[in-house]
C-alpha cells in the first residue's frame, strides 16, 4: 500500500484525547484496547505510538477505521498528531496487521463482563437516562474495562460527566465489581439535543 | 475509586455549569468521595443516592436543609460551590453544618461577593479604590438620569455574570438607549426570577486604563495569586465581551504588586475568609482599581488554561495540579504547600459570538486548521448546531473556547488570534 494514499483526519477531544479517523480499516475484529506498553506487544501500530518520545501516551482504542489516543504530555496534538500518522502510514504500508487480535483467554474473560455490562444497560443504565432523552451505547469491553457512547440529550450535555461517573460508573462498581474502569469515547462537541445546555458559570 | 475512609466532598453544580467535567474529574485524580448536588434532579439519583443529590438552588433554606438532612448520612468534609449562586449556598451549608470543621466564608462575604452593590458599598468604606457609583432603579426616568450622571459611565446589572448587561454611555443619548436595554434584559423570566436585584442597577464611572484577571486562593484570609491574567484586547465599551486572557502578566511587577495588594484589600473589606476568588482589575496612572471580585474560580472553561506544580513535604518529586484540584484541596484541608503555576505561558480566547446580530449556528469550519495552528493545544466548540448564539449585551455564552500555551505571552496570543482568524461560523 502506497501511504501516500492513506488519508487521516485528526480530531482532538481534548487536550489528553484525540481521535485518528483513517481512510483505511486498522483492526477489523472488534475493538482493543492498549493501557500499557507491554500490552501493545505484537501490535505494531500499538508498539510504535506508545514509543513516540515525549508524548505519554496512556491508552490506545482501536476500532476499525478509527483509533483514540490518550496522552499525558502537555505537547499539543499538532506536534504528537504527526508522530501518530507516519506510525499509521507506516503500519499499515507494511502489509502486515496493523494490531494483534485479543488473546483467546481475555476475549472469554471479555465476553463475560461484555453480556453482564450490556444486560446492566439494558435494564437499568438506558431506561434511567432515556428519563432525559439519553442513551448509553456499549461499544466494548477490553481488558475489563467498559467503553461506551453516550447518545441522544447525553451527548454533549453539561452534566455528562455526572452522568458517567456518579451514575454509570457507580452502578457498574456495585453490579459487576469486575469492571476497572470506564472510557466515554463520545464526541460531545457533535451533540446537537443536549439535555442541559452549558453557559458561562 | 475513592477510599470508604476518603473524606467526601459536597460539589454544588448547577446543570449549565461548564465545569463539570472539570471538578469531576479533579476528585477523581484525588480520590475523594464526591457528592455532586445540582437544581435538577440526575436520573440516576435514587440509585446512587451517596453520589447525587437534588438541592434547592433557588431557595437556600430547603436546600440547607436538604443538605442538612444529606450530611447526617453522609459526613461531609468540604463544600464547595463552582459559580456566584452557588458560593453562597457552599456558604451557607458551611455555617449550617459547623464552619470549625469546615472551610468556607462568611454568608455576609459570600453574599457581597455575589451581589455588585453590596460588594461596591463594602470597597467604597475600606477605601479600596473602586469606581464611584449610584444604584438606581429600573423605574426611575431614563431622561431625568441622564442628566445627573456624569461621562463616561457604565450601566451595570446588580446579579448577571460575564458581563451580560454592562454596557458603556458617553452621553444622555447613549445613556438612555443603554438603558433601555438593560431594562428588557432584566425583565427576561430567567433574570427577573432572581426578584429584587433585578429590578435595580448600578451607574458607575468608567475608569479607563488596562484590565486584568486575577485567579486567587485566599486561606485565613490571606490571598495568593495563583495567575494574573493580562486582557490584551481593550475592553473599552460600548460592552464587555470578554476575549483573550493570557498569563503571566507583561505589566512591570510594581504594578502587578499594586493589583494583587488591591485584590488583598478587597478580599479583607468583603470578609472572604476560605477559597477561590477571582477578580477582575484595572491599572492606569493612579494605580489599580477594583471593578470586581468573585468568590469563585474563573469562569467557563477558562480555568484548563491554568496548571500548578507542587511540593509536599520536601519530597523532590513534582505534582502538577489542576485548578480545580487545588480548589478542591483547599476545601477538604489537604496540603498545598510550594503551589506555583507552571513555568509556560498560557492563554485562552473567548470565542466572540460572530457577526453582530449572532443568529443560528449551523456549523463551524476550520476547527482542524485552528488546531493545528503551532502552541495551540485545543479548539473547544462548545455551542451545539441549531444553538442561539446571541451577542453581547444581551447573550452571556461564548460559542466556544480557544486555548494555547507556549514560551511568551506574546507567542500565545499571537497563536490565539491565528486560531480564531481560521474559524468560520456559519449562521443562519
Amino acid at each position: 500500500m502506497n501511504p501516500d494514499e492513506i488519508r487521516i483526519t485528526a480530531e482532538p477531544i481534548d487536550t489528553a484525547r484525540c481521535k485518528f479517523l483513517v481512510s483505511q480499516p486498522l483492526h477489523t475484529a472488534g475493538v482493543r484496547r492498549f493501557s500499557s506498553p507491554e500490552e501493545a506487544k505484537g501490535s505494531p501500530l500499538a508498539e510504535a505510538i506508545f514509543a513516540i518520545p515525549g508524548a505519554a501516551v496512556a491508552e490506545l482504542i482501536v476500532s476499525g477505521n478509527l483509533i483514540t489516543v490518550v496522552k499525558g504530555s502537555a505537547t499539543p496534538w499538532p506536534a504528537v498528531g504527526k508522530s501518530i500518522g507516519a506510525a499509521i502510514r507506516s503500519a499499515l504500508a507494511s502489509g502486515a496487521p496493523p494490531i494483534a487480535p485479543k488473546p483467546a483467554a481475555a476475549v472469554a474473560d471479555d465476553d463475560t463482563l461484555y453480556d453482564r455490562v450490556a444486560g446492566l444497560f439494558d435494564s437499568e443504565v438506558n431506561p434511567m437516562v432515556a428519563r432525559h432523552g439519553g442513551r448509553v451505547e456499549l461499544i466494548d469491553v477490553q481488558d475489563a474495562v467498559v467503553m461506551l457512547r453516550m447518545g441522544g440529550g447525553c451527548q454533549g450535555c453539561g452534566m455528562a460527566d455526572v452522568t458517567l461517573r456518579q451514575g454509570i460508573e457507580a452502578m457498574l462498581q456495585q453490579h459487576v465489581p469486575e469492571v476497572k474502569g470506564v472510557v466515554d469515547i463520545t464526541d460531545h462537541s457533535a451533540g446537537t439535543d443536549p439535555y442541559f445546555a452549558a453557559a458561562k458559570k | 475509586m475513592p477510599r470508604p475512609s476518603s473524606p467526601r466532598l459536597l460539589l454544588l453544580l448547577p446543570t449549565t455549569t461548564y465545569r463539570t467535567a472539570a471538578f469531576v474529574e479533579a476528585a477523581r485524580r484525588l480520590g475523594v468521595a464526591l457528592t455532586v448536588a445540582s437544581d435538577e434532579p440526575s436520573t440516576f439519583e435514587s440509585s446512587q443516592p451517596a453520589g447525587l443529590l437534588t438541592l434547592d438552588f433557588a431557595h437556600l433554606d430547603r436546600a440547607v436543609e436538604q443538605a442538612a438532612v444529606f450530611a447526617r448520612e453522609h459526613p461531609i468534609a468540604g463544600v464547595v460551590g463552582v459559580d456566584d449562586d452557588t458560593a453562597v449556598l457552599a456558604a451557607v451549608i458551611v455555617e449550617r453544618l459547623g464552619a470549625r470543621e469546615l472551610k468556607g466564608n462568611p454568608v455576609t462575604a459570600a453574599l457581597a461577593a455575589r451581589d455588585k452593590h453590596r460588594q461596591r458599598v463594602l470597597l467604597a468604606e475600606h477605601g479600596v479604590p473602586a469606581p464611584a457609583f449610584e444604584l438606581h432603579a429600573l423605574e426611575e426616568d431614563p431622561a431625568g438620569l441622564a442628566h445627573r450622571v456624569r461621562y463616561p459611565c457604565v450601566l451595570k446589572p446588580l446579579r448577571l455574570s460575564a458581563s451580560r448587561g454592562v454596557m458603556r454611555a458617553d452621553d444622555g443619548a447613549g445613556f438612555v438607549s443603554a438603558f433601555g436595554r438593560l431594562k428588557a434584559i432584566l425583565k427576561q423570566p430567567d433574570v427577573a426570577a432572581c426578584g429584587e436585584p433585578a429590578r435595580h442597577f448600578l451607574v458607575e464611572d468608567f475608569v479607563p486604563g488596562v484590565e486584568v484577571a486575577l485567579e486567587g486562593l485566599v486561606a485565613d484570609g490571606c490571598l495568593r495569586v495563583l495567575a494574573l491574567f493580562d486582557k490584551p484586547d481593550p475592553l473599552d465599551g460600548p460592552f464587555f465581551e470578554e476575549t483573550i486572557y493570557v498569563t503571566p502578566s507583561r505589566l512591570p511587577e510594581r504594578a502587578e504588586r499594586a493589583i494583587a495588594a488591591c485584590a488583598q484589600a478587597a478580599v479583607t473589606a468583603l470578609g472572604i475568609r476560605e477559597g477561590p476568588v477571582h477578580a477582575e482589575l484595572r491599572h492606569n496612572d493612579r494605580g489599580a482599581w477594583l471593578i470586581e471580585l468573585a468568590a469563585r474560580p474563573i469562569g467557563g472553561r477558562c480555568g484548563a488554561v491554568l496548571r500548578f506544580e507542587t511540593r509536599e513535604g520536601g519530597n523532590a518529586k513534582r505534582e502538577t495540579l489542576s485548578l480545580e484540584e487545588v480548589v478542591i484541596r483547599h476545601a477538604l484541608g489537604m496540603p498545598l504547600t510550594a503551589l506555583e503555576r507552571e513555568q509556560r505561558a498560557a492563554g485562552v480566547m473567548m470565542i466572540p459570538v460572530p457577526g453582530t446580530g449572532g443568529g443560528v449556528l449551523r456549523e463551524v469550519r476550520g476547527v482542524a486548521e485552528a488546531r493545528a495552528v503551532p502552541l495551540v493545544e485545543d479548539v473547544a466548540i462548545t455551542a451545539h448546531r441549531g444553538q442561539t448564539l446571541v451577542p453581547w449585551p444581551e447573550g452571556s455564552r461564548y460559542p466556544g473556547f480557544i486555548f494555547a500555551r507556549g514560551e511568551t505571552p506574546e507567542a500565545v496570543e499571537a497563536a490565539l488570534r491565528m486560531a480564531h482568524r481560521r474559524l468560520q461560523f456559519v449562521t443562519g
